[in-house]
């Protein structure tokens, strides 16, 4: 069984045309994938993340499936930069603005990419953030992912509108992967939003992220997970930011009935500036667990991270973030705060802060709030007329607006917040 | 929004109030006709906040017995939100503080309950920055989010903010006077004495005189230990400030002034 995988895997980045390098990368990674052990719940990563429906042994490239649904774009193509679709495995560049091209962006697949920009590609692609090493997904990951999109804003290039990837999925297991990387002094906005309809089968996606914040650079990542109701989900977030960047990620998590990000920030350069933010809305029997790292390795150095979970129904959250400060890095300004919002007895949250200083002439602090919602509010926006449900629904919103607010791109903060809304009000409930 | 003329807006009939099984209004009757301004006075613990609240059916405030009529309609099977809608308002001593949710976008969902159609983003815009000028506020009070890092004054002129916009038939003013020093008193009573009208009743209530120099009432009610005591013009006001309460024999001490 495995060794065939191996081979199968051999044969598609062959078919595919892929270059040696990838190919043998791939093979690399399927290596580790075999020889890396699954989680279990004794790692403290997994203690309070059930792991025990992935088929581990069944992993394999994508087959071909059912066409995935026709969904709506979450914006009109002409109010972003760039427009990427990956439909199962196949990848659509559907536009390009002409103030992208004339800046010399590139938005291609990740696949076309590993030919045309084979040195950036080889050099970033699994090597310094998410290698295969990094774990068994990570691996499982690089041996698998097709399609994927590759992004390069070039030095100086400042875009003005969002670049839009979306990752449509139907019945087929996906690996969808994403390398973003932004020269000196640019500026962009990326959102990534991964969809399959209420009614797909998708039983499993695993994702990787990994995001190159040149110096002096400003990016902007907006992540949205809309998978069905029978998705289980995974994600790995990667960022690298150099001195004086800026970076900004937003991980909207709405769909599937499992789902486990693990996002991190690595500031590396003096003046680098980063913002992780985070929101979940869960309902029914919805699980989700998010990671977090801000990992200063720089002296003067800021992170500040804003994760907010609503739950619903008998969902669960998990969040865990570590804040590190490296021996040398002195003068790093670290924030972190969870914040977590129950609509009723039955839901669970866990939150699970953590601090590990090595440095000591540093700023870094941390909270957590988990509540109900408040008898008073629901009195005092009803004595202004809103009835029980609107007053809910405005408290919701009122929990996310700090997170929405924080998304630089207003074009992605209305998308955001059109879809926030719509599950909210029940449209793509299960 | 059917024309009063003249008649009772507010009947409260023999009310009973217990609050976690304690009896805090033993017996309250009350007219506030339209158009008028009725001060309810009284020290400390004798149910004037109770009262407040059980007017617009907070839930943990139980009304054991008695009646109060809106516009001719028994209100007290309705909910909060229902009130409202009919026309009832009340300006919290302690308006509660709700994250995230702006005032702009908070008072249209509010007005539009109100309305049987939606108004227009651009009028209600219209709308808002013209009582915020009324009640001169800065306009970038309007994204700040409700009440939230408020300064006691703000949250007040926020409550009569919501009242001119909300142009309810029914004023209840708890303790608006409360945490506010002198300029912003005028700011707050200058804007409810715009809004007094034909149609406009309002129920003051204050533990002090000060705030009625400014709102001029028709009619001042004693409440002492759940009852109304005493009903008289704007000199009763005057004389309670002179002698206080202790004429009516109440336990009148802790003043929180």
């Amino acid at each position: 069984m495995t060794s065939t995988t191996r081979d199968l895997i051999a044969d598609l980045s062959t078919s595919h045309g892929e270059p040696g390098w990838l190919r043998e990368r791939r093979a690399a990674a399927w290596h580790v994938y075999e020889t890396t052990p699954a989680p279990t719940w004794s790692d403290e990563e997994w203690r309070r993340t059930d792991t025990s429906w992935v088929d581990w042994d069944g992993a394999a490239p994508a087959a071909n499936g059912a066409d995935p649904a026709r969904l709506a774009l979450p914006m009109e193509v002409s109010s972003a930069s760039a427009l990427l679709r990956q439909r199962g495995s196949m990848v659509e560049v559907l536009y390009t603005s002409p103030e992208a091209r004339d800046a010399g962006v590139t938005v291609v697949s990740l696949a076309a990419a590993a030919d045309t920009d084979g040195a950036t590609v080889a050099d970033r692609l699994g090597t310094d953030l998410a290698p295969p090493s990094a774990g068994k997904l990570q691996a499982m990951n690089a041996a698998l992912w097709s399609g994927g999109a590759f992004v390069r804003v070039p030095e100086g290039a400042k875009l003005t509108a969002p670049i839009v990837i979306v990752i449509d999925a139907a019945d087929q297991p996906i690996f969808p992967r994403t390398l973003v990387s932004t020269g000196a002094g640019s500026s962009a906005d990326v959102l990534e939003w991964w969809r399959s309809s209420q009614a797909a089968t998708l039983g499993f996606a695993n994702g990787c992220v990994e995001l190159f914040v040149g110096a002096g650079s400003k990016l902007s990542y907006t992540h949205v997970q809309a998978w069905g109701s029978h998705t289980g989900s995974f994600l790995t977030q990667y960022a690298s930011v150099a001195r004086d960047a800026e970076l900004a990620t937003t991980n909207v998590t709405l769909g599937g009935r499992f789902h486990k990000g693990a996002i991190a920030a690595t500031l590396t350069g003096p003046g680098a500036n980063v913002r992780l933010n985070g929101m979940a809305y869960l309902d029914g029997e919805q699980f989700a667990d998010h990671h977090t790292l801000q990992d200063h390795r720089t002296t003067d150095a800021a992170s500040d991270l804003l994760y907010v979970n609503v739950l619903d129904g008998s969902a669960r959250s998990v969040y865990a973030g570590t804040i590190m400060v490296q021996p040398h890095a002195q003068r790093s300004n670290a924030y972190q705060q969870n914040r977590n919002l129950m609509l009723q007895r039955g839901p669970r949250a866990d939150s699970i802060p953590r601090l590990e200083i090595m440095a000591d002439d540093v700023r870094c602090t941390h909270g957590s709030t988990t509540s109900t919602i408040d008898p008073m509010h629901l009195y005092y926006l009803g004595s202004r007329g809103l009835g029980l449900d609107q007053a809910r629904s405005l408290i919701v919103d009122g929990t996310f607006e700090p997170v929405l607010d924080r998304i630089p791109d207003a074009t992605v903060r209305s998308a955001v917040r059109t879809a926030v809304r719509a599950k909210l009000h029940g449209t793509a409930a299960a | 929004m059917t024309a009063t003329n003249g008649q009772t807006t507010l009947s409260i009939r023999d009310l009973h109030v217990s609050v976690e099984d304690a009896e805090i209004l033993r017996g309250v009757t009350l007219d506030v006709p339209a158009g008028e301004v009725h001060a309810l006075m009284g020290p400390n613990g004798s149910g004037k906040s109770t009262l407040a609240n059980a007017l617009m059916g907070h839930p943990a405030y139980d009304v054991t017995a008695g009646q109060v009529h809106f516009k001719g309609r028994d209100v007290l099977d309705l909910e909060t939100d229902e009130r409202a809608r009919l026309g009832m308002f009340l300006a919290f001593q302690y308006p509660a503080e709700i994250p995230g949710v702006r005032v702009a976008s908070f008072l249209r969902l509010a007005l539009n309950a109100r309305r049987e159609s939606e108004i227009s983003v651009m009028a209600f815009r219209r709308l808002l920055l013209e009582k915020m000028q009324m009640l001169r506020m800065d306009p970038k009070f309007a994204s700040r989010y409700l009440n939230e890092g408020f300064s006691g004054g703000e949250k007040k002129r926020n409550e009569i903010l919501q009242l001119a916009v909300l142009e309810p038939e029914l004023a209840i003013l708890d303790e608006t006077d409360s945490g506010l020093d002198i300029d912003a008193l005028r700011i707050v009573a200058d804007g409810v004495n715009r809004l007094r009208g034909s149609d406009l009743g309002v129920l003051v209530i204050t533990h002090y005189q000060r705030l009625l120099n400014y709102i001029e009432p028709d009619r001042v009610h004693v409440l002492i230990d759940g009852r109304v005591v005493e009903s008289g013009g704007k000199e009763l006001a005057e004389r309670l400030e002179a002698e206080g309460y202790e004429r009516y024999g109440a336990a009148t001490t802790s003043e929180d002034a």
